[in-house]
C-alpha cells in the first residue's frame, strides 16, 4: 500500500468536494473542484486508489503545494 | 622498439592525466554514488569515440601544481552523440574543485570556438568551486588570468549549449549553465554565485545549500532550470533528449523524425479534455499531448510560470515548439514568469530554426501590485518583441479565451502566420463582466441593462465574429487541429531560405 499526496498547484478555494473518505476512484477521476481566479480548477486522481484521508474542506482557502487528499492504492 | 624512450613517456604522461585526482577521491565519489567527470562523458556519448584535447595540460601558475592537476580539472574534448558530432566540457571535481584557471579557461575556450565555428552543439557537465586559489589572488593573478578573452561570454547561439548542473556549481559552472540553452539538474546538486559557506560568512548568518541554489529554487523560483532529475544518468538522458529536437547549428533545419504509429488517433481525444463550461479548467499538455506525435513532448520549465507551457515536440515529423495557456495555472492569466518563460522559449525557437504553435485560453495578463513591481509591463514588452521579431514560422489556436494584450501576445491578428479558432474561442478587449463594469462606471444602471450590454458583448466575442473579418484564417473542429498544423507547418516551411530563420534573437539574453 502507497500512500500518496495530492497537493494543490495553485492558490484559490475549495469550491466542491466529489469524493468521501474510503470511496475508491479511477485514474484521472475528479476528486475535488478548486476555483482560483474565477476558474475552476479539478483535481484530478494521479493514480486509482482509494481515498484515505481529506485534508481540507468545502470553501476553505488553499496555498500552492498544500495537501488537499491522501490517496492509497 | 625505436623511440621506445619517448613512447614511455607519452604513456606515463597519459596515464598520469587519465588517473585524474586519484584513486581514493574516485573511489569516494563511486561510494557516494555519483559518477566522475570521465564516466559521465563515457555514459554520454556513442562508445569509442571521444577525441581528447588538452589531457596533458596542468596548471602552470603555481609551479608544485604541475603534477597535481592532471587534465586542469576540466575534461575536453570532441564526441558524437546518437551519431551527430558534440563537443564536451566536464568538470573535473576531484583536481582541485575543477576550479577555473588560466590553461583550463584556454580548453574551454577551444573547445567552443571549434564547436561554434565548425558547426555542432556544445555540453557541458557543471561540478566547479569557482576561480582557482591563490592563482587570481592580487593585481597580478586577476590580471594574468580573467577578463582576458573578450569572446569568453559571448553567446550568439550558432549552435545549441546544453548544461547539466551535477554538484556543486559556482563560478565557470554557473555561468555557462546560464549561457545555455538547455539545464538540467540532478536533485541534490546546487547552482549559485558564491558557495554557502562564503555566502554565510559574507552576510554573518547560516544558509543551507539547497536555500541557496537547490532544485526547488531554480525550478519553481527563479526558473534558472529546465528539468529536474534524480540521478546523473537520467540528466545525461535529458541532454541526449534536447539535442534530438535540435539541429546541430543555426544554418540548419532540425531533424526529421518518422511519425510513431497512433499519432493520428489520439488527436480525436481533445473532446473528451476540452470541458463544456468556459469556467472549468483543464490541463493544457493532454491536448498538446492530442496534437504533438505521440510520446514527443518535452516540456522546459515546468514548474516555473505555470500559466503557460512551453515544450519541444515533434509534429508530422517535425521538431515544433508550443507554446500554450495553462488554464490549470493562474486560469491561464499570464504573470511575470509566464512572460520570462514564453520569452526565453521564443528566443531558443527562432534560434533553432523551430516553428512554434501558440495554443491559446488566456484571460489575459495578472494585474496588480506585485506583477508591477517585478516589472511586468517590461516583461510582457520582452515577450511581444521577441514573438514580432522571431521569423520562424508561428501558426496559432485560439482555444477559448484571448482577451487585450495577451491576445497580442498569444499570436493573434498578424503575429502569428496563420491563426485558427475552434467554435469555442472568445476574443475581446477584456472578459465581458469586468467590460460592462466599466462602460457603465459611475452610472445607475439597473441589472437588466447590464445584462443585455454583457450578452451584447460575449455574442461579438466569437470565432465567427473573427472570421468574417478574417481576423482568423479557418474556424476548426478542435479534433482536426493536428491535421490542419501539419498542413499549415508544410505550407509555411521557410523555402527562400532554406529552412533557415533570419535569427533576429540570437544575441538575447538566455535568462530572462
Amino acid at each position: 500500500m502507497a500512500t500518496t499526496e495530492i497537493t494543490s498547484d495553485v492558490i484559490g478555494t475549495v469550491w466542491k468536494i466529489e469524493k468521501a473518505v474510503g470511496d475508491s476512484v479511477a485514474e484521472g477521476e475528479i476528486i475535488m473542484i478548486l476555483e482560483s481566479m474565477k476558474m475552476e480548477i479539478p483535481v484530478e486522481a494521479p493514480a486509482a486508489g482509494t481515498i484515505a484521508a481529506l485534508k481540507v474542506a468545502t470553501e476553505e482557502s488553499v496555498q500552492e503545494d498544500q495537501v488537499l487528499c491522501l490517496i492509497e492504492s | 622498439m625505436r623511440f621506445d624512450h619517448e613512447l614511455q613517456e607519452l604513456r606515463a604522461r597519459e596515464a598520469r592525466a587519465l588517473a585524474m585526482g586519484g584513486p581514493e577521491r574516485l573511489a569516494r565519489r563511486q561510494r557516494q554514488g555519483l559518477m566522475n567527470a570521465r564516466s559521465r562523458i563515457d555514459a554520454f556519448i556513442d562508445p569509442g569515440t571521444f577525441v581528447e584535447t588538452g589531457l596533458l595540460a596542468v596548471s602552470s601558475m603555481v609551479p608544485e601544481d604541475r603534477d597535481r592537476t592532471p587534465a586542469d580539472g576540466k575534461v575536453a574534448g570532441f564526441a558524437e552523440v546518437d551519431g551527430r558530432t558534440v563537443g564536451v566540457i566536464s568538470n573535473d571535481f576531484t583536481v582541485k574543485g575543477a576550479s577555473s584557471s588560466f590553461t583550463n579557461m584556454k580548453k574551454i575556450a577551444h573547445v567552443k570556438r571549434v564547436a561554434s565555428e565548425r558547426g555542432f552543439p556544445l555540453v557541458f557537465f557543471g561540478e566547479s568551486s569557482g576561480a582557482r586559489m591563490p592563482d587570481n589572488m592580487g593585481a597580478r593573478g586577476m590580471g594574468a588570468n580573467l577578463g582576458n578573452d573578450p569572446q569568453q561570454y559571448v553567446r550568439l547561439r550558432e549552435t545549441p549549449w546544453a548544461s547539466a548542473i551535477l554538484g556543486q556549481c559556482y563560478g565557470s559552472s554557473a555561468w555557462y549553465t546560464c549561457l545555455a540553452d538547455f539545464t538540467v539538474m540532478r536533485k541534490g546538486a546546487v547552482m549559485a554565485v558564491a558557495s554557502p559557506g562564503l555566502a554565510s560568512y559574507a552576510i554573518g548568518q547560516r544558509i543551507e545549500a539547497e536555500e541557496l541554489g537547490g532544485w526547488k529554487l531554480l525550478s519553481e523560483v527563479s526558473g534558472l532550470v529546465d528539468r529536474v532529475v534524480d540521478t546523473d544518468q537520467q540528466a545525461l538522458a535529458e541532454i541526449k533528449r534536447f539535442l534530438s529536437y535540435m539541429p546541430s547549428h543555426c544554418h540548419e533545419s532540425p531533424p526529421r523524425a518518422p511519425v510513431p504509429a497512433g499519432s493520428d488517433e489520439a488527436a480525436e481525444a481533445i473532446l473528451d479534455i476540452l470541458p463544456e463550461s468556459r469556467k472549468r479548467g483543464y490541463d493544457v499538455r493532454k491536448i498538446i499531448a492530442c496534437l504533438a506525435d505521440r510520446d514527443t513532448f518535452f516540456e522546459l520549465k515546468p514548474r516555473f510560470g505555470r500559466a503557460v507551457v512551453v515544450g519541444l515536440a515533434r509534429l508530422d515529423g517535425r521538431t515544433v515548439g508550443f507554446l500554450a495557456s495553462n488554464p490549470m495555472g493562474k486560469a491561464g492569466a499570464l504573470d511575470v514568469a509566464g512572460c520570462e518563460k514564453a520569452t526565453s522559449f521564443v528566443v531558443l525557437c527562432d534560434s533553432f530554426n523551430i516553428p512554434l504553435i501558440l495554443l491559446v485560453d488566456t484571460p489575459g495578463f495578472v494585474i496588480g501590485v506585485e506583477g508591477e513591481r517585478n516589472k511586468a509591463p517590461g516583461k510582457i514588452m520582452n515577450f511581444m518583441q521577441a514573438l514580432q521579431m522571431c521569423t520562424v514560422p508561428k501558426l496559432s489556436v485560439i482555444m477559448r479565451k484571448s482577451y487585450g494584450q495577451a491576445y497580442l501576445n498569444m499570436g493573434g491578428g498578424r503575429n502569428s502566420d496563420d491563426v485558427a479558432a475552434w467554435p469555442t474561442a472568445e476574443v475581446s478587449f477584456m472578459d465581458a463582466d469586468y467590460a460592462t463594469e466599466i462602460v457603465n462606471w459611475g452610472r445607475t444602471v439597473s441589472d437588466e441593462v447590464k445584462q443585455r450590454t454583457r450578452e451584447e458583448m460575449e455574442r461579438d466575442s466569437s470565432a465567427y465574429g473573427l472570421a468574417e473579418i478574417f481576423a482568423v484564417q479557418a474556424v476548426i473542429a478542435p479534433q482536426q487541429t493536428r491535421r490542419y498544423l501539419a498542413k499549415q507547418l508544410a505550407i509555411h516551411e521557410m523555402r527562400l531560405s532554406g529552412g533557415v530563420g533570419r535569427h533576429r534573437l540570437a544575441g538575447w539574453p538566455t535568462t530572462f
